[in-house]
């Protein structure tokens, strides 16, 4: 498999790690206030305000799905009239075969209109996203994908505020955890120990779901 | 977070987030129970079946069941159209649920989803194997043929039928795929077996939950449910004008497009609900999956009944009021011919049984729901059989009458079919996570 290398690229990230999405999103809110760059924020789940509160802009990934829908739209109507009425009509009792018949086009037309926006926008979102099938993940906690909400601030950017004063700030956010060189790893660079001290964790919490 | 103080949670039993990853990945990380076995290897018996009656239609040919030339389509068109109708539910509700922003949805909108795209393999085997020449099944599709410039006809809705069919299959199989990434992702990160890193790593695509990941992700979400809500009730719309568009009294309505897609989604959910309160049941998901979320499914039951009942008292008093007598004599044949039977089954199952929801007991008794839940599986099936073989039994020309009985190659077929959806289940039950934990993580504190 291949790296993702969004963040393997031996950078040293100075990370937060909230347990609340509300706390998560203060932080970044004060940050920002503060002059704070941060780099981004990985959650379980989507967590509103957040990409506002980032600065992102809103994708446009929505005027390439219109476009992937006109073409859709438009190569129904390709498909339908070049085979029905210039290639072969086909005459049955001796109704027209011709632009007259529009509207039995409409179906195949709506049909491939979805099915091209739909293929269309998820490759795009792939594509931007840089996600295909192999490549390897980058992480910065275990439990991003679990219960942990990371914020992370790139170290080689120029912030306002010197590395202890972040790092306090983020405490006084509500972080449960701190680190100001943490590196990005991928799961199949994770360490055996750490490994058993998730299983561990997993079995005893199948226990008590039992006895209850 | 949004509170409404007459509102129950939308989670109970206090989770975190933590407890919502265990509870879920807890099959996947486990070996499967004895129920799971059981349940897993009668479906692999029934799949045997359908594989055993496939495999003799092929080789004997399409006399080896009942259709003839009044009942063309028979059994096999109405399993058709049962696995199609069946099939509405997940995209109903995780589409037109999503933009409507009912948040109940999110605890059952993935297995019923899983459930839409197997109704639709199931659905996709019965008119190919109709065909006669099951090899030859790529006709239907816009390709030049081999003996001359002939193309399909794109006047005929069977044609336009192909196209929903196969659209409605790809894009609910991309709106799956799409909404189980993340927790693919939190799977391959709980992974303690180099298979299973390997594996949920390949299909989780490098996902890590980063906010501009996320802000997209919703997007796109957002407009597929947009794109998938017409579709939804295009593709029964087109299912229904296979027989709207025909002269057949009883067939000849303007009213099936909205009356067929009113069923699919009560026979939708009617399906949802059997096999949710089985999957609540067996895994343990009251917590997720709770009476309000019963409740719920139990309301769009009676809404889409009493539609689907209305239906049928208007088309006969269509009939009754159109003084054609051929359109007259198909409904008084059905209420009083000799399937009789069957259409006061379908009376009975689909406008008198969901009535009971009108009272709060039946809504949110479990027990009581699964009953009705299957009764309302029987109706729908019935409903299909009484349009399609009532109104082709007796045509115009008397000497044509025929009864129509299946065969046991097209019961085995049937009930074939339920060994592949349900084999497809049991896969999907023990594989991936049955409830979308990133979605549920988000109302866990809610209460909408």
């Amino acid at each position: 498999m291949v790296d993702k290398s969004i963040l393997l690229d031996n950078k040293k990230f100075t990370v937060g790690i909230f347990d609340d999405s509300d706390k998560l999103l203060h932080a970044v809110n004060t940050l920002k206030e503060k002059g704070v760059k941060i780099f981004d924020c990985y959650t379980p789940f989507p967590v509103h305000h957040l990409d506002h509160a980032l600065g992102y802009h809103r994708t446009n990934l929505t005027i390439g799905a219109f476009l992937c829908g006109l073409l859709g739209c438009l190569s129904g109507f390709t498909l339908a009239y070049y085979m029905n009425v210039v290639d072969w009509p086909m005459i049955i009792g001796g109704k027209p075969q011709d632009i007259s018949v529009f509207t039995s086009f409409i179906p195949v037309m709506f049909e491939l209109t979805i099915l091209f926006t739909a293929f269309g926008m998820v490759i795009m979102f792939f594509a931007r996203t840089r996600m295909i099938h192999g490549i390897k993940e980058d992480l910065l906690s275990r439990r991003q994908t679990d219960d942990h909400m990371v914020l992370a601030i790139d170290n080689d950017q120029d912030q306002s505020l010197s590395n202890k004063d972040i790092l306090e700030l983020l405490k006084k956010e509500g972080a449960i955890e701190v680190n100001d060189s943490k590196e990005a790893f991928n799961t199949s660079l994770t360490s055996e120990e750490e490994l058993t001290k998730i299983l561990k964790s997993n079995k005893t919490s199948t226990k008590k779901t039992k006895k209850k | 977070m949004y509170t409404a103080d007459i509102r129950q949670p939308l989670v109970t039993g206090g989770k975190t987030y933590s407890d919502v990853t265990k509870d879920v990945c807890r099959p996947i990380e486990n070996k499967p129970t004895p129920s799971w076995w059981l349940g897993f290897s009668i479906a692999v018996v029934l799949l045997l079946v359908l594989a055993g009656t496939l495999a003799w239609t092929v080789w004997e040919g399409i006399g080896t069941w009942n259709v003839n030339k009044s009942v063309m389509w028979g059994w096999d068109i109405t399993n058709f159209e049962f696995w199609v109708g069946i099939g509405h539910a997940g995209t109903l509700i995780s589409a037109i649920l999503l933009l409507f922003r009912q948040k109940w949805r999110m605890a059952i909108n993935r297995s019923a989803e899983a459930m839409t795209i197997f109704a639709v393999f199931c659905a996709a085997i019965f008119p190919l194997f109709h065909m006669g020449r099951v090899w030859l099944g790529y006709w239907p599709l816009p390709l030049p043929n081999a003996f001359g410039s002939l193309w399909v006809n794109f006047n005929s809705p069977l044609l336009w039928d192909v196209f929903a069919i196969s659209t409605y299959l790809s894009v609910s199989l991309v709106f799956w795929y799409l909404g189980l990434i993340p927790d693919i992702a939190t799977v391959r990160d709980r992974a303690t077996t180099k298979a299973r890193k390997f594996w949920y790593g390949f299909f989780a695509m490098g996902w890590n939950g980063s906010a501009k990941s996320w802000g997209r992700y919703e997007v796109v979400a957002l407009i597929l449910a947009g794109i998938s809500t017409p579709l939804v009730l295009s593709v029964h719309t087109i299912v229904s004008m296979d027989f709207a568009t025909s002269v057949i009294p009883g067939w000849h309505t303007t009213i099936f497009p909205p009356y067929f897609v009113a069923g699919a989604i009560f026979s939708g959910f009617g399906m949802v609900l059997t096999l949710l309160l089985i999957a609540r049941h067996v895994m343990n998901y009251q917590d997720y999956i709770t009476t309000e979320h019963l409740e719920a499914m139990t309301k769009v039951i009676l809404l889409t009944g009493s539609i689907v009942g209305l239906a049928y008292i208007t088309e006969f008093v269509i009939a009754a009021y159109s003084g054609y007598e051929y359109e007259q004599y198909a409904f008084a044949n059905r209420m009083f011919g000799p399937y009789a039977w069957a259409y006061w089954t379908m009376m009975f199952c689909n406008l008198v049984a969901p009535q009971v929801f009108w009272s709060k007991w039946a809504r949110t008794t479990p027990w009581f729901i699964f009953i009705i839940s299957i009764i309302v599986n029987i109706g729908m099936w019935f409903e299909r059989f009484v349009i399609i073989v009532t109104s082709l039994h007796r045509d115009f020309l008397p000497s044509s009458w025929v009864m129509y009985h299946a065969t046991w190659v097209e019961v085995g077929i049937f009930l074939g079919t339920f060994g592949l959806f349900f084999t497809c289940f049991f896969m999907f039950a023990k594989f991936l996570p049955v409830i979308n934990m990133a979605e549920v993580k988000t109302i866990i504190k809610d209460k909408e």
